[in-house]
């Protein structure tokens, strides 16, 4: 059972709501009664619920929209009972009753953006799309308008995993109030913004989260993330890969396929590019003399990776502030942070 | 909001794809782009391309609003496949290249130049229809687009259109300027809809023509200046004259006409589907392509910015200097036009019936009854650049202007029909197909274009550029020289060579380049 409120406007617009339905149900099969009923019911009325609580008036609009993107998702099997994966559910659940007010003021800005970026990091390999929703769902109710929400979202989904946006959500991090990016980022206690956004600028794998005092050198390359799997694991990589380095961009090659590779000390994401993005392309083949590979894995400023474990070393790449190495028995690329000058 | 199902469904893929630029590209605003359209991000609307819009509510409209599976607009990137159909071997071709339904695409290029379309067909096939999906494109509501459509019918008067005086007014006043006029709310929208136009009593249209043509309105001496906007009308019998013959002022001021196409009884399973879902395709308009005031401004200023390249011009140019001629019409060599018979209410049949020499079948201007307009010109340039806009073009291709000249001339270049060229051999449905006459006209100029080889060996081309660089510094022995060159390339013309509407025009120009050259030396001489 719905909400009376929620139940108000599906009966007042009964008659525009089913002719919606119908046509959804014919133009996509996915577009299940039952499965949009639960929908309804177990999902989208928590939003109206929680906008019922705080704006009444903004219901029949929500309500109508809810509905509206709801049957889109469900459609496409993104939401409710038969869906792919939970998150969207899960975001709507709990992130759009922590925003009430601001989904009562612009739903037709905060659902389907909700919506559409939860399905990106549910989509995104290696992406955290709960460390998303936990994030939003706490920070939510500091911002002021849906201008601001959207943006949080944004450097959230940064610190989610989404490392390909890092140099946009820097930016966008910069329209926030200063707390509010902090907290985005999950920073220490008592950090300025100024001195974690030039950091974060210079250093990809500088961890604001952390401590300076746990910042220690090693003499060992520590690992930062491994990347990519075989295909036939839900990987991308048909065969191990390799990498290369152009400029400050990672490539890596499978096969005869091709990706970017970007990567901090959030995540790292893997994208598609066409070969002839790559061909044309003047490779960096030859290495810094600081690295060397060698029977026991790759030597980096005198700190040595192991990678017995992963096979021969067969590519090494590196830009100013990473390593990338891949091995004959791996369909992962190992990725290193570049070492401080000993 | 995008709602669900294929009334709301827009095209997603690139409607007219060009190459992509920039890799590696990463903007976290796409983070809120995905299956979910809406209105994700303050600054969408502004970042979209227009053109791109524009084609995206093309789409729209082909796909899902109106059923028009006319693809009549032809574009070609290779040799089409072409087919004869039947005993009269009727061509049909298969374009290579993204081609348009003109009852769709012209009204779409009107919206975004803010001009006039005129639907014409038969009742009940779409015309009020189209118009009304343009004022909902322009973000009015179906209700109030509805309502603010001017429907055409005899006992149609000029309060009805314009507005009345307020009665309290009428009998305080002691002025005229005292009497306030409650205007008609239409006049203040950005698009115009007036249905069956051509049942407009005359004197009623003259006050329709002034606010087409001038932009406001007038009642007991009070104006209403009325916004920029795109006007649509429809006419069920638009040769035929309607209830009252249309007032030839404001049949000129119409830039565009369009024919509703037959309905393709192959299709009438989208009508059936429109019967059971009882959707009216005006009401459920995806908003992502509607068009606020700003973004028309924009959509016009980029249209405008569109380049006219020279070569293309000068076809244009070309044919359009065909049809003014009539040599009999006068002595002096200004006015042998045919709008000086016109005026003067000279029988056309005696006039075409003296012998000029020239071969009339030949001819292109012998197969019609006028010459082309000023206002016709700027209406073809203007649309020739609004399809290379919504062909996401920056420059005008001659592909563009051939396609969009009949629709624009449709009605500004008559067809004399008792012309040899109506007489000849398969040329009888251009008595009643002017769309397809026209494109043959300009076809045949181009094919004439080519064969003067004008690209290459264009001498009185040449003189206008040569003076366009300017008369500053200029000697009067260079002056002297020009002029000479001038008066050879006349004599060379008119030596042994009949007067056609290209030569005569040619021949007023470099009469033209003399004046002006005579009037420096004049001056020169006076210093």
């Amino acid at each position: 059972m719905v909400s009376d409120a929620f139940a108000a406007v599906l009966r007042a617009r009964r008659n525009e709501f089913n002719a919606r339905f119908a046509e959804a149900r014919r133009q996509n099969s996915g577009a299940e009664p039952v499965a949009f009923g639960a929908f309804l019911e177990t999902t989208a009325d928590v939003v109206v619920r929680a906008v019922d609580r705080v704006l009444p008036n903004c219901v029949p609009d929500v309500a109508a929209v809810a509905y509206e993107v709801g049957l889109q998702l469900v459609s496409h099997r993104l939401a409710g009972p038969g869906a792919r994966h939970g998150a969207l559910d899960e975001a709507w659940r709990r992130i759009l009753p922590a925003a009430a007010t601001l989904v009562a003021e612009a739903p037709r800005r905060v659902l389907p953006a909700m919506s559409n970026a939860a399905h990106h990091l549910a989509a995104a390999p290696g992406a955290r799309v709960s460390a998303w929703i936990e994030a939003l769902e706490r920070l939510a109710p500091r911002c002021p308008d849906a201008d601001t929400l959207l943006t949080l979202g944004q450097v959230a989904a940064w610190r989610a995993g989404l490392a390909h946006y890092r140099e946009s959500a820097l930016a966008a991090a910069d329209t926030l109030p200063e707390s509010l990016a902090l907290s985005a980022l999950d920073a220490v206690e008592g950090a300025c913004w100024p001195t974690i956004r030039a950091r974060l600028r210079a250093e990809p794998w500088f961890d604001p989260s952390r401590p300076v005092q746990e910042e220690r050198s090693s003499d060992a390359l520590s690992v930062a993330a491994t990347v990519g799997a075989f295909r036939g694991f839900g990987g991308l990589f048909t065969e191990p890969p390799r990498v290369r380095a152009v400029g400050e961009w990672l490539y890596v090659q499978s096969g005869d396929e091709f990706w970017v590779l970007t990567a901090d000390v959030f995540g790292a994401t893997l994208h598609r590019v066409p070969v002839d993005a790559v061909a044309s392309a003047s490779l960096r083949l030859d290495l810094p003399p600081e690295v060397k590979v060698t029977r026991r894995g790759v030597e980096w400023r005198k700190r040595v990776l192991d990678t017995r474990a992963f096979g021969d070393p067969i590519s090494v790449a590196t830009t100013s502030t990473t390593l990338a190495v891949s091995c004959s028995a791996s369909h992962h690329v190992i990725l290193l942070p570049r070492p401080p000058i000993s | 909001m995008t709602r669900p199902g294929i009334f709301q469904r827009l095209s997603e893929a690139p409607t007219n794809p060009h190459t992509p630029v920039a890799a590696h590209t990463f903007d976290v605003a796409d983070l809120y782009r995905g299956p979910v359209g809406g209105d994700t991000t303050s600054s969408d609307g502004a970042r979209r391309p227009l053109d791109e819009k524009l084609r995206q509510a093309y789409f729209w409209i082909v796909n899902t609003a109106i059923i028009s599976p006319h693809y009549d607009v032809e574009y070609n990137d290779q040799p089409p496949a072409s087919f004869l159909v039947g005993d009269s071997q009727v061509r049909l071709t298969l374009p290579s290249a993204q081609s348009y339904s003109s009852f769709v695409l012209l009204p779409l290029l009107t919206f975004a130049t803010r001009r006039k379309c005129l639907f014409v067909g038969g009742p009940g096939r779409g015309k009020t229809a189209s118009a009304v999906l343009m004022g909902v494109l322009a973000g009015y509501p179906v209700r109030d687009v509805r309502r603010a459509m001017q429907h055409g019918h005899p006992q149609m008067t000029i309060a009805d259109l314009l507005g009345n005086p307020l009665p309290a007014d009428l009998v305080n006043a002691q002025r005229l300027d005292d009497i306030r006029i409650s205007w008609r709310k239409w006049l203040s929208m950005r698009v115009k809809i007036v249905d069956e136009y051509n049942r407009i009593p005359t004197r009623t249209q003259s006050a329709l023509l002034t606010v087409m043509g001038d932009n406001y309105a007038e009642v007991l001496d009070q104006i209403y200046e009325c916004p920029e906007s795109a006007w649509f009308l429809t006419a069920n019998d638009e040769q035929g004259g309607g209830t009252y013959q249309v007032i030839e002022a404001l049949r000129d001021r119409i830039d565009v006409v369009v024919q509703a196409l037959a309905f393709n009884s192959r299709f009438l399973g989208d009508l059936l589907t429109r019967v059971e879902e009882n959707i009216r395709p005006e009401e459920v308009v995806p908003r992502e392509i509607v068009f606020d005031e700003a973004e028309v401004d924009r959509l016009q200023d980029e249209i405008v910015s569109v380049e006219f390249p020279l070569d293309v011009r000068r076809r244009l140019e070309f044919f359009a200097s065909q049809f003014e001629l009539c040599e009999v019409a006068a002595e002096q060599f200004e006015y042998k036009t045919k709008d000086t018979a016109r005026l003067a209410g000279a029988d056309w049949h005696t006039l075409v019936a003296q012998d000029t020499g020239r071969d009339r079948l030949k001819d292109p201007g012998a197969q019609t009854k006028n010459g082309l307009s000023v206002r016709a010109l700027l209406t073809l340039l203007h649309y020739a650049k609004a399809m290379a806009y919504f062909r996401g073009n920056r420059v005008v291709d001659l592909e563009d202007v051939r396609q969009i000249l009949p629709f624009v001339l449709h009605d500004k270049l008559v067809p004399d029909t008792d012309a040899p060229f109506f007489d000849a051999p398969g040329h009888g449905a251009f008595r009643t197909d002017r769309i397809g006459w026209l494109r043959r006209l300009f076809d045949a100029s181009c094919a004439e274009y080519d064969r003067l080889d004008l690209d290459r060996d264009d001498p009185v081309g040449a003189l206008a550029a040569e003076f366009r660089l300017g008369l500053d510094g200029l000697t009067e022995r260079e002056v002297r020289l020009r002029l000479l060159k001038i008066e050879r390339l006349v004599t060379e013309n008119a030596k042994g060579r009949k007067l056609f509407g290209n030569l005569y025009d040619d021949l007023l120009s470099l009469k033209y380049l003399h004046q002006r050259y005579t009037n420096y030396l004049r001056w020169l001489k006076t210093r």
